[in-house]
């Protein structure tokens, strides 16, 4: 049985189709990522599987159970963690743990044991008692997280798992994940992270303005644009000045500064490092490190969301 | 139901004691109360079931227009509305929650009635009867009006207040329902409050203007109707 089955689904708020005739399938126990850029689709998507919004039309179902129809059997075994993390400040962590469990209908001493557990792998354990509202940001979301494990889902979304987290954090997260992957779990995983996805899913659904573009494994979705390959070069002096000469070589589609290297988009790898070697000795430069790379998946996400560079980011062309 | 338990339980903690909600429901009705009770030549024991019958009003209808307008602004409401309970269950428990607080606030006033001004109770059983529906009728009332999409606590109290306010005086509490006008009267009978009011009333002097059955009926009623409106109003604005 398939943990999510989406056929034909569609979301129009008024005269705006959010989400257009999407189909999907996620296996149990896949990690798959959902990908797309803001407004693109992807909240809309959580919100119809987790049966917080309803569909225009179309279906989708976890573990056979239909979201709109069958909706509480659905949420059952699912578990949430929403890209805020939205925890009472009020309660204490272990009084956040014991609602989320009785909400789930997780019976008084499974959830108790169920509660410790995790609190001693978040390593949130000597902070039980406390309240919330004094928690860092890396430990309400480790809490946000415990919580929506609480009722051990057989799937788990997870919505921005580790954005804008502290490197303790977000360690204990990505090895919980782990674990849970190992479990058989199945992770509906939500970033902006496109390296997280590219390590730690099966499969990734690249969305934009609510169509499904891409949906492969990430090593799959690489080889489609072979072409969007890149060298890495780093001379001895860095100047920006080069940026200009080193997009005007010959079979170079592209040149941006990555850190104190250039990265150099071109379809001719091995022809472009002649290139530059040319380049370095004409203008008494020494090459550093010079490396080939082949597309990343965030050139994928780039080519088929039509989004631009800019400087280090990546942003909507409006 | 056990869904419905969590959610009140989890309010308890959280929201009874924040200072709007102590000023909404308990401070509130004790100063409308004495504004209109000063001067009054009646013995201040006869102004307890007005008094109680308000302290209701206000402290059950407070609860939920604080706590969900703050959950949406800080995303715990969208934990309650995807977690495997049904919206039934959801409203109910925010019912709860209120119903539970205005019980314990309303005994205040009635102890007081008791302890300081030995305001005789007729009928003890028919005045915990009416408290509870009461209670419950405008603990539902809070959970509707909150059910309006907005993460602003004093939108929703703004408009609550523009119906519990006229409330006070169209229902008998202040002013008998026999010394208004017929217009007056008319409109009585589509508040809430004139039937709590009348069933308090009779469980403390025996007399009251409909039978406690027909109070009863009429709370039920609204009771229901509030309650099928905010299920509707939370299916429709999650959209």
């Amino acid at each position: 049985m398939k943990a999510i089955e989406v056929s034909h689904l569609i979301k129009k708020f008024g005269s705006l189709t959010a989400l257009n005739d999407i189909s999907f399938s996620v296996g149990e126990g896949e990690t798959f990522g959902f990908l797309g850029p803001n407004g693109a689709g992807k909240t809309t998507t959580i919100r119809i599987l987790t049966g917080v919004s309803r569909p225009t039309s179309g279906t989708a179902t976890i573990f056979g159970h239909d979201v709109e129809h069958d909706t509480i059997a659905a949420r059952q075994s699912v578990g949430i963690v929403s890209e805020n993390s939205n925890v009472y400040d009020d309660l204490t962590a272990w009084q956040n743990l014991m609602f989320s469990a009785e909400l789930y209908h997780v019976g008084r001493k499974e959830r108790e044991e169920k509660a410790t557990e995790l609190l001693k792998k978040f390593e949130l354990y000597d902070r039980s008692n406390d309240k919330v509202h004094g928690f860092s940001k890396g430990m309400k979301r480790r809490l946000t997280l415990a919580m929506g494990m609480v009722n051990s889902p057989r799937l788990i979304f997870l919505d921005e798992p580790t954005s804008g987290l502290d490197v303790q954090s977000n360690l204990i997260i990505r090895e919980v994940v782990s674990d849970l992957v190992r479990a058989g779990v199945t992770v509906f995983l939500t970033t902006h992270n496109i390296e997280e996805a590219n390590v730690m899913c099966d499969r990734v659904a690249i969305i934009n303005k609510g169509n499904i573009v891409a949906i492969d494994a990430p090593e799959s979705l690489k080889k489609t644009i072979q072409s969007v390959q890149s060298i890495e070069v780093a001379f001895d002096r860095n100047s920006t000045d080069h940026l200009d000469e080193l997009s005007h070589l010959p079979m170079v589609n592209d040149v941006r500064k990555a850190g104190d290297k250039f990265k150099i988009f071109t379809e001719f790898p091995s022809e472009v490092i002649d290139v530059l070697v040319a380049y370095a000795h004409l203008h008494n430069l020494k090459i550093l490190s010079i490396t080939t790379l082949g597309p990343s998946l965030e050139d994928v996400f780039v080519r088929l969301t039509g989004l631009q560079r800019a400087g280090d980011g990546i942003h909507a062309i409006d | 139901m056990s869904g419905a338990w969590a959610i009140a339980k989890k309010d308890m903690r959280i929201y009874y004691l924040k200072p709007n909600i102590i000023v909404s429901g308990i401070m509130f009705p004790l100063f409308m109360f004495l504004s209109f009770a000063i001067g009054k030549n009646a013995p201040p024991g006869t102004l307890i079931p007005g008094l109680i019958a308000i302290t209701l009003m206000f402290s059950a209808s407070s609860i939920e227009p604080v706590s969900i307008p703050i959950e949406r602004r800080v995303k715990t409401f969208e934990r309650l509305l995807s977690a495997p309970i049904s919206l039934y269950s959801l409203v109910s428990g925010e019912s709860l929650s209120g119903f539970l607080y205005s019980l314990g606030i309303a005994c205040l006033p009635l102890a007081i009635g008791v302890i300081v001004f030995h305001t005789p109770i007729v009928h003890a059983l028919i005045l915990a009867i009416s408290m509870i529906f009461t209670a419950f009728c405008f603990a539902t009332l809070g959970t509707l009006f909150a059910a309006y999409p907005t993460e602003n606590v004093g939108e929703v109290m703004s408009m609550l207040n523009t119906v519990r306010l006229p409330l006070i005086f169209i229902s008998g509490v202040f002013i008998p329902l026999s010394a208004m006008p017929v217009i007056g009267q008319m409109i009585a009978l589509i508040s809430p409050l004139t039937y709590g009011n009348d069933m308090i009333e009779y469980a403390y002097t025996g007399k009251s203007l409909f039978s406690p059955l027909l109070d009863i009926m009429m709370l039920i009623i609204f009771i229901l109707i509030f309650q099928v409106t905010a299920n509707y109003l939370y299916k429709k604005f999650n959209e």
